[in-house]
């Protein structure tokens, strides 16, 4: 799953955000980043916080990782408007395509706990400068090879994507989907085979 | 190609392609709805009496789709993933984010797949366009989508359905039907008693001053 081809910093010219490219991200041969936003939230202090494979399009991608977040993605991989939220770890293999508008996340953000989530409110407010945030729930996501996953679906935390599992639009998945399976609905469940 | 036309209140510097029929009476909020229009057909994109697209709204037609707006159809914000064709009926109400696809544009065997993601960056406009079968979409008259909703494939709603937000739309929809869910299900059937009221009268909104 890790990409095997010479990464780079530099990028092509094309569509290309109008930022910086943060100095912890390596991007492969022939890869595009587009959209102005995608690395808006990009907070992470890791030293290879994100590692982009080769010939990627990764069209108006949002790379929203945490100080902890790191990511790895794959060779040929195509993704459209995709929301990425890291606040540990996000793995992803070669030939993964990942549909409009689609989210993929290993935090549930907040702590479930009612009274820690008042502590979390408050630490995350404009008044909470230095207040430490209570320990929150992460769990790393994987996605294998050949995995494809519709616009609009959402995958959850702690979610390992069999390779050449097949993800249909609109799709909630809160649990592991085995290899080259076909999963639909909320909560996502199998409903046959990919191919 | 001529110049194209344009939006006096675009704020995209974009154009409206030449093969996109727009009524006069209908309203383009913005051009960037065609950033991925690629269809080569005469009418690739058809708005009638009184159908407006806002915002959000993207045209994803491949060459050879074909996206028809019936009277009065209002389009929120829809993403039409579109190969073959999308036809939208009259009085239609498509909320935020809703997506339809009439195709996966990618083949589902993954040797074919991978062959087809290996042609896409050599590609200037990186887009996927292996021959995968589309299946049209139908809406029949006065349908109403709720937000965040996906029709797949092949679907086809029926006259004066409902459905509800967040539902994936499987399998097609009878005539005056609700549905909801993940796959979306029947939820119950509307009032045959008030099945039909023709508009009252038919206000004016112009984009005429496209050239």
């Amino acid at each position: 799953m890790k990409p095997t081809s010479q990464e780079t910093n530099a990028l092509p010219p094309g569509r290309w955000t109008a930022g910086q490219i943060p100095a912890n991200v390596r991007v492969g041969l022939n890869s595009l980043i587009t959209d102005d936003l995608a690395f808006k939230r990009f907070h992470s202090k890791q030293t290879q916080a994100l590692v982009i494979g080769a010939h990627c399009t990764m069209d108006g991608v949002h790379f929203d990782l945490g100080e902890q977040g790191r990511m790895v993605i794959g060779d040929f991989c195509y993704f459209t408007n995709a929301v990425l939220l890291c606040e540990l770890e996000v793995r992803i293999g070669n030939y993964v395509v990942i549909g409009w508008n689609t989210t993929v996340c290993d935090t549930d953000f907040h702590p479930l706990a009612p009274a820690e989530r008042i502590a979390d409110a408050i630490a995350c407010s404009p008044l909470g400068q230095g207040r430490p945030r209570p320990p929150i729930l992460k769990r790393p996501v994987i996605i294998e090879d050949d995995v494809w996953i519709g616009p609009n679906a959402t995958i959850l935390k702690g979610v390992r994507l069999g390779a050449g599992a097949w993800i249909e639009a609109g799709s909630l998945v809160t649990r592991d989907v085995p290899p080259a399976s076909r999963v639909l609905g909320n909560p996502a469940q199998v409903i046959g085979t990919a191919a | 190609m001529s110049a194209g036309r344009t939006l006096p209140w675009d704020w995209y510097p974009g154009t409206i392609p030449e093969n996109v029929v727009v009524d006069d009476t209908a309203y383009v909020e913005t051009s960037f709805s065609f950033y991925l229009f690629r269809s080569q057909l005469p009418g690739g994109v058809r708005y009638g009496r009184g159908a407006s697209t806002y915002l959000g709204t993207m045209f994803d037609v491949g060459p050879r789709g074909r996206v028809e707006l019936g009277e009065y159809a209002l389009v929120h914000g829809a993403r039409i993933i579109c190969d073959a064709e999308v036809i939208i009926g009259d009085y239609a109400l498509i909320s935020w984010n809703v997506v339809f696809m009439d195709t996966y544009r990618l083949p589902r065997e993954v040797r074919e797949r991978r062959k087809e993601l290996e042609r896409v960056p050599a590609q200037p406009l990186r887009v996927a366009a292996a021959e995968v079968p589309a299946q049209p979409i139908r809406l029949e008259r006065n349908v109403w989508i709720g937000f965040d909703a996906c029709v797949l494939p092949g679907v086809t709603i029926g006259e004066g359905s409902i459905v509800g937000a967040k539902s994936v739309v499987t399998q097609s929809v009878p005539p005056f039907t609700v549905v909801a869910g993940n796959p979306a299900r029947v939820i119950r059937q509307l009032d045959a008693d008030r099945r039909r009221s023709a508009p009252a009268s038919t206000p004016q909104r112009s984009n005429a001053s496209i050239p």
